[in-house]
């Protein structure tokens, strides 16, 4: 799973990136492509405490996690790229960097 | 007062009447928008926007300052005055971080699209400070007077020349999504703006040598001229005009033009005129607008009789070749205007587009025409040829245009063009757009056969065109034979005298110039001192102001100012990005207006000497 979550918090990284800097707005393709890897992706968050915090905390992380993945589909839907970058950069990111070593963190960087 | 109060209060001081405008606006206005307003995760106010069943956020919910802030970090420093073209007011945080950031005074053009996100807008934010740092100007759909025309206008006053290397335009997130026809409307009025300047300015420097003699050299022929508003009088309506230009596809069907002739208004531009005497076909007119055009085009025994379409910054040898009837149009030129006004005949003048062929369509309109057919008109590099075979050369060489715009083609796909060429296609769209708007009845048929396709036109061979369209006989020679010259004889003794009389102007110029001089001396004096007086610096500037008013009034500076527009261009680039004490200010007005009125010294005691040659023999 980690080499999986590394891929698609380098693809988020770049698509951020691509927005921000490029204004290159077509985010709508390109996270169709990742769909599966997202979904994936919060279901093994769900799974269980992973991250062995406070179980409330957890929790509130949990619902949180599934409000971005709402907003990411309902984003898709109404080819909203605003609300998409918004869940997944915003949002979706900071979950997945929290998975993420530093060291590869940084080799994005040099990527971008 | 609520922040919506405060905001109309605002405008109300930067645009007079703009707060009655809004209120107005939103009394009366209809929309098929909704605008909700929810609060974000860092507690700020973001819209979400339901238009043709479609549900989208101007702003994130989770990071609102982000992507603004990544924006405006990527201007970087913009030099003072710089234009930003900001579509879309959804997400203040835009424009917020553009105001806040940028350290020098810009000038911002916002366009909101909707009048009831723009309503929101000033509920959300306060913008008095932005307003007293920077020039903002709000363009909003459904605010009286703010419609596409005088957009374009605006626009035209902002996107200058020197300022095009720093011009930026942004369009918000979700605005291409929401308002996709009038953010595509938008960027074509930017982009078509910037390339008219563009080669606006091109032109400019590239005739601004040889126009002056050019005009004085042409004027002689108002003498004997006509005016394209005679045309009226006896052209039929009914037969189609046709424009013949020298396009690559013009070797495709050029004989075919044989059929047409005595069936239709023929008028062929200048390049175009080799390929059809060699064919055997004389136009009923031809047209000469450029000032460098070779004479090699139209030298042509055969030529020298048609009537010819033409301007007075035309090629003089051309003008002075050919030997049959003139006709000019007005133009601006205010010398020449005293002239075309005694004339008695109305104004009229031909809408440019950039093109002699251009010229033509909007003169065969203009007289009334409702059926144009276009010949050679690729507007394309067709087969990759920029002309017909036996224009400029026999056999035209084919260009790589590997590199070129592509735009859709009449019969293929996609064929590539020049920016030139796109500029003048543009310009037939936005033209007959806008007559059949007028007149539903006015028809352009595309017969060149290839190239570019434009738009609202009918697209047929040539040989069906003409069967279709050329249907009635018709003598445009004889009509034309019946034409008196515009000028009678009292007109021409007045006009005599006075082109006789404009050294005399040239020579009251240099004086008022010289005027002009000791003033800017007067100006660097006082500018000299440790403690300057600002008194005498303010009165000393109202009469530099004062005198420059009077030499812009006088008729022969418009040739001045033409010749000059390149020093112009230079003084008014340095002074967008300059920060100065008024001390310094005053000296450096000084200093570059000494020099600007030399200039126009220098010129005057020129063209006084070209007047002289060319106007004391008008027999």
């Amino acid at each position: 799973m980690e080499e999986k979550i590394q891929n698609l918090y380098g693809e988020l990284r770049n698509m951020g990136a691509l927005f921000l800097i490029y204004q290159k707005r077509d985010n709508i393709e390109t996270t169709k492509k990742i769909i599966p890897e997202i979904q994936e992706f919060v279901l093994w968050f769900l799974e269980k405490n992973r991250l062995e915090i406070d179980e409330t905390v957890y929790q509130d992380m949990s619902r949180n996690l599934l409000e971005i993945l709402e907003d990411i589909l309902e984003a898709m839907k109404q080819r909203d790229m605003v609300l998409l970058h918004d869940a997944a950069v915003n949002g979706l990111l900071e979950y997945l960097q929290l998975f993420v070593e530093s060291e590869q963190e940084e080799a994005t960087d040099d990527d971008l | 007062m609520t922040t919506y109060e405060k905001n109309l209060k605002t405008l109300a001081v930067y645009y007079p009447e703009m707060d009655r405008m809004i209120e107005k606006a939103e009394k009366e206005a209809e929309s098929d928008i909704e605008v909700i307003e929810e609060t974000s995760y860092d507690d700020e106010g973001i819209l979400k926007i339901t238009k043709d069943g479609k549900t989208c956020y101007l702003n994130g919910k989770r990071d609102t300052k982000e992507a603004a802030q990544s924006w405006v970090k990527t201007l970087g420093k913009l030099p003072r005055n710089t234009p930003v073209l900001l579509m879309g007011v959804g997400n203040y945080f835009y424009l917020k971080e553009l105001a806040e950031q940028m350290e020098h005074k810009i000038t911002i053009i916002v366009y909101e699209p909707s009048l009831k996100i723009f309503l929101k807008f000033l509920e959300m934010v306060d913008i008095e400070r932005w307003m007293d740092k920077h020039l903002i100007i709000f363009w909003v759909d459904g605010l009286d007077g703010m419609d596409e025309k005088n957009m374009k206008e605006m626009l035209q006053q902002i996107l200058k020349y020197e300022m095009l290397d720093h011009f930026k335009y942004f369009i918000l997130p979700n605005y291409e999504l929401l308002f996709r026809e009038e953010a595509v409307e938008f960027i074509k009025s930017c982009r078509d703006i910037a390339l008219k300047e563009l080669s606006g300015f091109s032109t400019n420097r590239l005739f601004s040598g040889v126009m002056v003699k050019n005009l004085f050299s042409n004027t002689r022929h108002l003498y004997k001229g006509y005016k394209t508003t005679q045309f009226i009088d006896v052209i039929p309506r009914d037969i189609p005009g046709i424009v013949v230009a020298a396009g690559p596809s013009l070797n495709k069907n050029i004989m075919e033009l044989k059929k047409a002739k005595g069936k239709a208004f023929i008028v062929a531009v200048d390049t175009a005129m080799k390929p059809l005497i060699k064919a055997g076909i004389i136009p009923d007119m031809f047209a000469v607008i450029d000032a460098l055009k070779p004479i090699d085009l139209v030298k042509e025994e055969e030529a020298k009789k048609v009537p010819l379409l033409t301007t007075l910054n035309a090629a003089p040898e051309v003008l002075n070749y050919h030997t049959g009837m003139k006709f000019f149009f007005n133009e601006g030129y205010r010398f020449a205007e005293e002239i075309f006004q005694r004339s008695g005949h109305k104004m009229g003048d031909v809408s440019s587009g950039g093109s002699v062929a251009t010229h033509v369509f909007s003169l065969l309109h203009k007289i009334g025409i409702e059926t144009i057919i276009l010949v050679g008109q690729d507007l394309a590099y067709t087969n990759n040829k920029a002309y017909a075979d036996g224009t400029f050369q026999d056999v035209i060489e084919e260009s790589d245009t590997s590199n070129f715009m592509m735009v859709e083609g009449n019969y293929e796909e996609k064929v590539p063009t020049a920016t030139d060429l796109k500029l003048f296609l543009d310009w037939y769209n936005m033209y007959i757009e806008g007559v059949q708007k007028r007149k539903p009845n006015f028809r352009v048929i595309n017969a060149t056969e290839g190239g570019a396709k434009i738009q609202n036109t009918e697209i047929m061979t040539l040989k069906e065109a003409i069967e279709q369209e050329c249907t009635k006989e018709v003598n445009i020679e004889e009509c034309l034979e019946k034409l008196p010259p515009m000028l009678n004889d009292e007109a021409k003794e007045w006009t005599r005298n006075y082109l006789q009389n404009i050294p005399e102007e040239f020579k009251k110029l240099k004086k008022d110039a010289r005027k002009m001089k000791n003033y800017y001396r007067k100006l660097d004096k006082i500018c000299q001192k440790k403690n300057i007086d600002k008194k005498e610096y303010l009165s000393i500037m109202k009469k530099i102001e004062k005198q420059m008013k009077i030499i812009e009034n006088e008729n022969v500076y418009q040739m001045i100012a033409i010749t000059m527009s390149n020093a112009q261009y230079i003084l008014q680039g340095q002074q967008y990005f300059q920060e100065k004490s008024m001390q310094d200010e005053g000296k450096e007005i000084a200093q570059m207006g000494i020099g600007y009125v030399e200039d126009v010294e220098r010129l005057a005691a020129v063209f006084q000497k070209y007047a002289e040659e060319i106007f004391s023999d008008l027999s």
